[in-house]
């Protein structure tokens, strides 16, 4: 009932390379996003939106990032806490160095500043593959927290060593700083997060996302059919250093507002988008999603139910909400070793002939 | 038919010719001055033992080995070192002995890989998507339906290679080495490991291939039937040399090769 194709009949190949083929799958995907956008900017208070959505769309596009480089174009990355940390140490320099700067441009260049960044970082991906590649991307992650860490110049000189994100107004409303109101920020980070979504779709079902694919799956033949390994390979370092370097910028200007390079963006964060993007599915859009709401919702739930509902100690709850999420994570993948964006299409396949399975 | 088709293989231009190849890792020779040439329409096979050099050969002509001594022309140009994707988009595409089809994609994507080399819309339009990427998109999408037609697999259009039996993995593999619109293919082994009906629906789809698309083929085969029925000429390689050159029939009747790789039939 809910989900069917008969009667569905393409005549078009643009009808037949959609996004959402199936009608009520499309409907489905609209009703959502009409809600995220219209609905709940009007129920959000200040803890929905800093602990519970901010969160999971400033990880849902380093996940997207990350997944463009690992689940498309196989190259393995331990580098994304570094990129991150690029993408919000270049908002700072471009708010301060730029007072009347639109925000949402500032977002858009710290992203740029980090494919450039990653783009460097990425060269060694054309000599050494798979967890040799790992490693070389380790020393992105400690070459760039030590370099903010070292040069006063990237935070300013302030006394603390910390950057603080000045107010900026969008529409005439604060989107940054502490005066913000919670839809604003929302809003602003929904809208990003979004238009890089339906982006990163774009680019990987088309020429490029088949390209990287190749290289992924089998490099050797890729390049005999012409995929230049160089361009490939680059390209995607750049994109997906892109997505991490506004998820960075948004990380630090519309969630936490004030960072330090050491904690923040330390090589717990590389490793947490990259169980993200596992968790979740590689090679899937909807997968980073899924990957990100794991990691960040099930934590908040788990914490609502025990300290909110349950009254246990906060210290008991937070060692039980470590030990369940790592149980949750270690059955997911046993489960389905693709993930859950795999679990969502064998779930797909099954609705499409319930309730007659034969 | 065209001209060219009516001609006789031997009054045929040469597309490529290999002068004096040689090629060694390390101590060891893979291929020993050889030369021969493959000319314009034709169906030439390279048989011989096996580490005789024939998919080293195969190698050397798409860029992926450089021999250390000799010349490639390819359409009276000299061609000089270049990488494999330099030589796919001067029109050399290939299939592979082992498959290397990419796994995770599916039959359509694999083949749309393979028109790469054709579709120029770059990152930004493609990000975009609505407007000339989706149109390029389409376009392709057209042609590459056409070689999903003419090898008979819209059946598995949309299904992922990796869950595909072997005789269809092998015809995909077909498909996107077709779907780069070549002017010289290179087959290695197109028909290892298939059954009879499989064996005749390949050679079914090489001829065809040739004689509606007129590409020039270069194909490796061990099946000594298909061999000779197919093929307009056969050079023959051994230890990396190259004993034998010349129509079926000829190289049929060459000593050495019938001493080294063909055999007498037992009485």
């Amino acid at each position: 009932m809910l989900y069917r194709e008969a009667g569905d009949f393409k005549t078009s190949y643009r009808a037949d390379q959609q996004t959402f083929p199936i009608r009520s799958e499309r409907i489905l995907f609209w009703a959502f996003i009409v809600a995220a956008f219209a609905v709940v900017p009007f129920f959000i208070n200040d803890y929905w939106e800093k602990s519970v959505l901010i969160p999971f769309l400033v990880w849902s596009m380093a996940a997207l990032g990350l997944n463009i480089l690992v689940g498309y174009c196989g190259q393995v990355s331990l580098g994304t806490g570094g990129f991150m940390a690029v993408g919000a140490y270049a908002a700072y320099k471009l708010m301060t160095a730029f007072p009347e700067m639109n925000i949402l441009l500032v977002i858009v260049l710290s992203g740029g500043v980090t494919a450039v960044v990653g783009m460097a970082f990425g060269l060694p991906s054309l000599r050494i593959k798979g967890f040799y590649l790992a490693v070389a991307t380790l020393a992105a992650q400690f070459f760039l927290v030590w370099v903010f860490n070292k040069f006063p110049w990237f935070y300013n000189y302030s006394a603390s060593g910390q950057i603080t994100a000045p107010e900026r107004l969008l529409f005439g409303v604060p989107v940054t700083g502490p005066n913000s109101p919670p839809w604003a920020t929302y809003l602003v980070a929904l809208t990003v997060v979004f238009v890089f979504a339906w982006i990163g779709k774009n680019l990987t079902r088309g020429r490029i996302g088949r390209q990287w694919m190749a290289i992924r799956d089998m490099d050797i033949a890729a390049e005999i059919i012409g995929v230049e390994p160089l361009r490939a390979k680059i390209s995607a370092f750049a994109v997906s250093s892109f997505y991490i370097g506004i998820a960075g910028a948004m990380y630090f200007t519309i969630w936490f507002g004030a960072v330090e390079p050491t904690e923040a963006f330390g090589i717990n964060q590389s490793f947490r988008a990259l169980f993200m993007v596992i968790i979740g599915g590689l090679g899937s859009i909807l997968g980073s999603f899924l990957g990100a709401g794991f990691l960040v919702l099930l934590p908040v739930l788990l914490k609502n139910l025990m300290v909110g509902q349950l009254g246990w100690a906060t210290d008991i709850a937070s060692h039980f909400e470590i030990m369940i999420v790592g149980a949750l994570i270690i059955f997911f993948l046993i489960v389905e070793p693709h993930g859950l964006a795999q679990l969502w299409r064998l779930t797909k396949e099954k609705l499409r002939l319930w309730p007659f399975p034969h | 038919m065209s001209l060219v088709e009516t001609l006789p293989a031997s009054q045929r231009d040469i597309l490529l010719k290999v002068d004096n190849i040689s090629l060694s890792f390390g101590g060891v020779k893979a291929i020993t001055n050889i030369s021969f040439d493959i000319r314009v329409g034709e169906i030439r096979a390279i048989i011989g033992p096996n580490g005789a050099g024939k998919t080293s050969m195969l190698n050397v002509i798409n860029g992926f080995y450089h021999p250390q001594e000799g010349t490639i022309t390819f359409e009276g140009v000299p061609r000089p070192r270049m990488r494999p994707h330099h030589a796919a988009t001067h029109g050399v595409a290939r299939t592979f002995q082992n498959i290397a089809l990419f796994r995770g994609m599916s039959t359509l994507d694999n083949i749309m890989t393979g028109r790469g080399t054709l579709m120029k819309r770059n990152l930004l339009w493609q990000a975009l998507w609505t407007g000339p990427a989706e149109r390029e998109e389409i376009e392709h999408r057209e042609a590459v339906e056409k070689i999903i037609d003419f090898l008979e697999i819209q059946h598995i259009r949309k299904t992922p290679v990796g869950r595909l039996p072997y005789g269809l993995q092998k015809r995909v593999e077909l498909g996107r080495a077709l779907a780069a619109e070549p002017r010289l293919l290179l087959l290695d082994e197109p028909m290892a490991g298939m059954n009879r009906e499989e064996k005749e629906d390949m050679s079914r789809f090489i001829l065809d291939v040739n004689s509606q698309f007129g590409t020039t083929i270069a194909l490796i085969e061990h099946d000594m039937g298909v061999v000779m029925d197919l093929s307009d000429r056969v050079v023959v390689l051994d230890y990396g040399k190259k004993i034998g050159d010349g129509t079926p029939d000829e190289v049929r009747a060459n000593q050495d090769v019938i001493d080294a790789y063909l055999g007498v039939p037992h009485e």
